[in-house]
């Protein structure tokens, strides 16, 4: 990998829990990697797996999707419905070659700002060993 | 035995004759080994029904292909029924497109005929460059082709289609009606999938970059797929463009990757797609690799039971999440 790589990692958070959480660290000010950008969504459960895939076209090295806890959604079931879709996807993105790391999920609630900056760091470091998105990156 | 193409042509005979019934949808032999789809509409037309291991067609897409255009003034809607022939996996296309309210069970008669699994054409025609008429009669495990006056008798295993040496469902799952006699499962394994999840991130892009690559994009997958009938599809729509038409690979591969993705739980693997696509792709690879893991994951099996409810509109607390964070 060049040595000066910054991974390029586009997070959706749920606006309930896990965007708050990411408020939490900030207020709090926990530190964690530059490298995620940030884009609120309602829930989870808004997920389509175009977005993800889109967001891979479009530069981003890795794509993390955050919501509430199973069971804690605001929407009651918006995770639940959201979990096997993005089981699939990732299955599916596995079998072209796409590698596992690219697309992560995770469960932060509002109270867990120092969860997010760990997983937040978590992916950072695995993009960074992997290096720039090659299969779906957009060619011009 | 009686004659299977006599068993059929009289099924379709007696449909047609019922007032409630529009036309019958069946097979009739084409141009060298292909079979064209054929919309019998009188007693006469039966007679040029077939059946036969050339039959791969899943006539099911025609069903959602359907014209509906806006009717004259003080027109009655004509609410007669189609009849259609179903193999075993075409009939699991038409419990899922009922599953999903895309069609009414009231709009059809099923003709089921239990079939022994359809040959690769290209297999064929790669023996036979130059056949213009053909008959195949299948004899148990051989299958007996009469190609331009010459006969010749080939194991049908060699020949037939991956999909049918694997076949799980080769009666139909449901009918009004069933023409010919049941015939003998086999057991479907998913062994080629389970070597290549082995491979290398790597490995598996070289494979299916190289595949994907070759895509020209013509949508022949998409076109054929009998649970492909969205009226806005995602690939046409401009705003948002979320494929853009560029012809590259890595639209290509989001293109499949969303094209397999919108078939998730849905697919009922009858091959279609594979076997229309001109570039020799194996789409229908993908669409296995996810009902593979429906089974595994979820214990779902689309196209099984009009009842059913669609895999992704349910969940259950305990589904697996181990890669969640
Ligand atoms: S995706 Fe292919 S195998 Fe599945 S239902 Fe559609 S045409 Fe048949
Ligand atoms: S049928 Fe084959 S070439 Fe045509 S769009 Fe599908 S994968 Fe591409
Ligand atoms: S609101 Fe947070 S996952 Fe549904």
């Amino acid at each position: 990998m060049s040595e000066n790589f910054e991974p390029n990692i586009v997070a959706f958070l749920c606006n309930w829990c896990s965007y708050a959480g990411a408020d939490l660290a900030g207020t709090a000010r926990i530190s964690y990697p530059p490298n995620v950008k940030v884009i609120r969504v309602m829930c989870s459960g808004r997920m389509n797996p175009s977005f993800v895939i889109n967001a891979l076209q479009q530069g981003a090295d890795g794509v993390l999707i955050s919501g509430c806890h199973p069971g804690e959604c605001h929407y009651m079931e918006g995770n639940y419905i959201a979990r096997r879709r993005f089981t699939l996807i990732k299955k599916l993105m596995e079998y072209i070659g796409i590698e596992p790391e690219r697309f992560r999920v995770s469960w932060v609630s509002a109270s867990e700002g120092e969860k997010f900056k760990n997983v937040i760091a978590e992916v950072t470091e695995d993009i960074r060993k992997i290096g720039q998105m090659k299969q779906l990156k957009r060619e011009v | 035995m009686r004659n299977i193409q006599k068993i059929i042509k009289d099924g379709a005979r007696k449909a047609v004759a019922r007032d409630d019934v529009k036309y019958v949808l069946g097979w009739t032999p084409g141009y060298g080994f292909r079979v064209s789809p054929f919309f019998a509409r009188t007693a006469e037309d039966t007679e040029r029904l077939i059946f036969s291991p050339l039959c791969a067609n899943n006539l099911t897409i025609y069903l959602t292909l359907q014209e509906k255009l806006p009717l004259p003034k003080a027109a009655a809607l004509d609410k007669r029924k189609i009849a259609l022939f179903v193999k075993g996996c075409d009939s699991r296309a038409v419990i899922q497109l009922i599953a999903e309210r895309g069609i009414s069970r009231d709009e059809l008669v099923i003709l089921g005929v239990p079939c022994g699994g359809v040959i690769d054409i290209s297999k064929l025609e790669a023996k036979f460059p130059q056949a213009i008429k053909v008959e195949a009669v299948e004899e148990g495990e051989k299958l007996s082709l009469k190609v331009d006056g010459k006969s010749q008798e080939i194991p049908k295993e060699d020949i037939l289609l991956k999909k049918c040496s694997l076949c799980e469902y080769p009666n139909p799952l449901i009918y009004d009606v069933l023409l010919g006699e049941e015939k003998q499962k086999k057991t479907k394994d998913y062994q080629g999938i389970s070597t290549f999840e082995e491979k290398s991130p790597n490995e598996k892009w070289t494979y299916w970059g190289d595949k994907f690559a070759r895509c020209i994009r013509c949508y022949a997958c998409r076109n054929i797929c009998p649970l492909c009938y969205c009226d806005s599809c995602i690939l046409d729509k401009l705003s948002p463009q979320w494929i853009r038409r560029s012809v590259n690979l890595s639209e290509n591969t989001v293109f499949q990757l969303l094209r397999t993705f919108h078939l998730t739980g849905r697919c009922i693997g009858c091959g279609e797609c594979e076997r229309a696509c001109p570039m020799g792709i194996p789409v229908g690879e993908l669409n296995r690799k996810l009902e593979k893991d429906v089974r595994e994951l979820f214990a779902y099996e689309p196209g099984i039971d009009i009842e059913e409810k669609s895999l992704l509109s349910q969940f259950k607390p305990e589904d697996s999440e181990d890669f969640i964070l």
